[in-house]
């Protein structure tokens, strides 16, 4: 009900309800702030690209709109991008174009030590999976090779439905993403 | 000095409900109840800072919030001005409605009724908001499953509604409500140390 609540879910006379209880309630006015105070906390993460998820493009152009700096690159299907990150960036993203029509699950497999995302989420209208690397690990790594791999799972198995390969370099000075 | 930081935590007026003290301060005037005036405030003072963010989506509009109720509320009681003290929650929020609308249209009364009733009647500074380790956050929202962690950085980084989101994602609104609902427990147990050593 306080998520509802936070977000403006609820219709006028349930909020007012809610409203007048929390002003009245310790405990779950407490609550409340809990919330708010994980709702600070995680867009704090998210501006300093601090999370390794999946998100749609929408809510890439919204950080960029915000004023983030957002460095993206286009990683054709089982093609290979040059790529870095420099001291600026506040977000990396990989746009894996990949075709999705049909899929009912998808995994994502990352690395040589094949750490595995299961049941990404993704819409199959887009035809890409836009995934959000932690800036930190990014900036950590000497010049190197990463791959990542959609791996399309349903009642028959999983085939790999796209290999992606990233040519990492820190970051010299010149780059540009794609 | 802030009423906040004048009231001991374990006084008696710690045990009494808000509608006791709210008796207390009217039954009191034309004297001031200042123990009761600053334990009222005290717990007041978060709740309406909440319902500051919620409408006003600023900390430090949230801020002017809080002292512009407690002032006028504080105010009211001492005047004798508010006929049912028993229901000052009900009060609070009509209060916090007004203040609201007028903050959006850019008046200043907090200036207004500082002027009139000066620093004896200010209330408590804005409460200092509670803050999570960011670094165990991290890794509590990484625990979660992807479409968790997905769905809850999207409703929340911009208090997004779930049709929204479930329209990003390709999934229905109730579908959203659920990842939302398990997620959020899934991380209030680990960042509060339920879910993770």
């Amino acid at each position: 009900m306080l998520s509802e609540y936070w977000l403006a879910e609820l219709d006028a006379a349930t909020e007012a309800q809610v409203e007048e209880h929390l002003l009245g309630c310790g405990a779950c006015s407490r609550e409340l702030e809990e919330l708010a105070a994980l709702v600070t906390c995680m867009r704090q993460l998210v501006r300093q690209g601090a999370v390794h998820t999946v998100v749609p493009n929408a809510f890439v152009r919204r950080l960029a709109e915000q004023g983030l700096r957002v460095r993206e690159y286009n990683v054709p299907h089982n093609g290979s991008v040059n790529c870095t990150v420099a001291p600026g960036d506040d977000v990396v993203v990989a746009h894996l174009q990949a075709p999705l029509q049909g899929i009912e699950r998808l995994d994502l497999v990352e690395g040589e030590a094949r750490e595995r995302l299961y049941d990404i989420p993704f819409n199959a209208k887009h035809g890409e999976v836009v995934v959000t690397p932690r800036v930190e690990d990014l900036r950590k790594l000497p010049a190197s090779t990463h791959r990542m791999r959609l791996v399309a799972v349903d009642a028959s198995g999983e085939r790999v439905i796209g290999e992606y390969t990233f040519n990492h370099t820190p970051y010299s000075g010149q780059s540009s993403a794609t | 000095m802030p009423y906040a930081s004048r009231m001991p935590e374990h006084s008696a007026e710690t045990a009494l409900d808000d509608a006791t003290l709210a008796r207390r301060i009217a039954q009191t005037a034309p004297g001031i109840d200042s123990t009761a005036e600053a334990e009222l405030c005290r717990r007041l003072a978060p709740r309406v800072r909440l319902y500051g963010l919620k409408h006003l989506r600023n900390e430090s509009a949230a801020a002017d919030l809080v002292q512009q109720v407690l002032l006028t509320t504080l105010q009211r009681l001492r005047a004798g001005r508010l006929r049912e003290p028993g229901q000052i929650a009900s009060y609070v929020l009509g209060t916090c409605r007004m203040v609201v609308l007028d903050l959006r249209r850019g008046h200043a009364r907090r200036e207004r009724l500082l002027e009139t009733y000066g620093e004896g009647l200010a209330p408590a500074d804005a409460p200092e908001p509670l803050a999570f380790d960011s670094a165990r956050l991290r890794l509590c929202l990484e625990r979660l499953s992807v479409r968790e962690c997905t769905v809850l950085i999207m409703s929340f980084y911009d208090d997004m509604p779930s049709e929204e989101v479930g329209s990003e994602l390709g999934l229905t609104a109730a579908n959203i409500r659920v990842i939302r609902h398990r997620g959020l427990e899934r991380l209030r147990d680990c960042v509060t140390g339920k879910g993770l050593p």
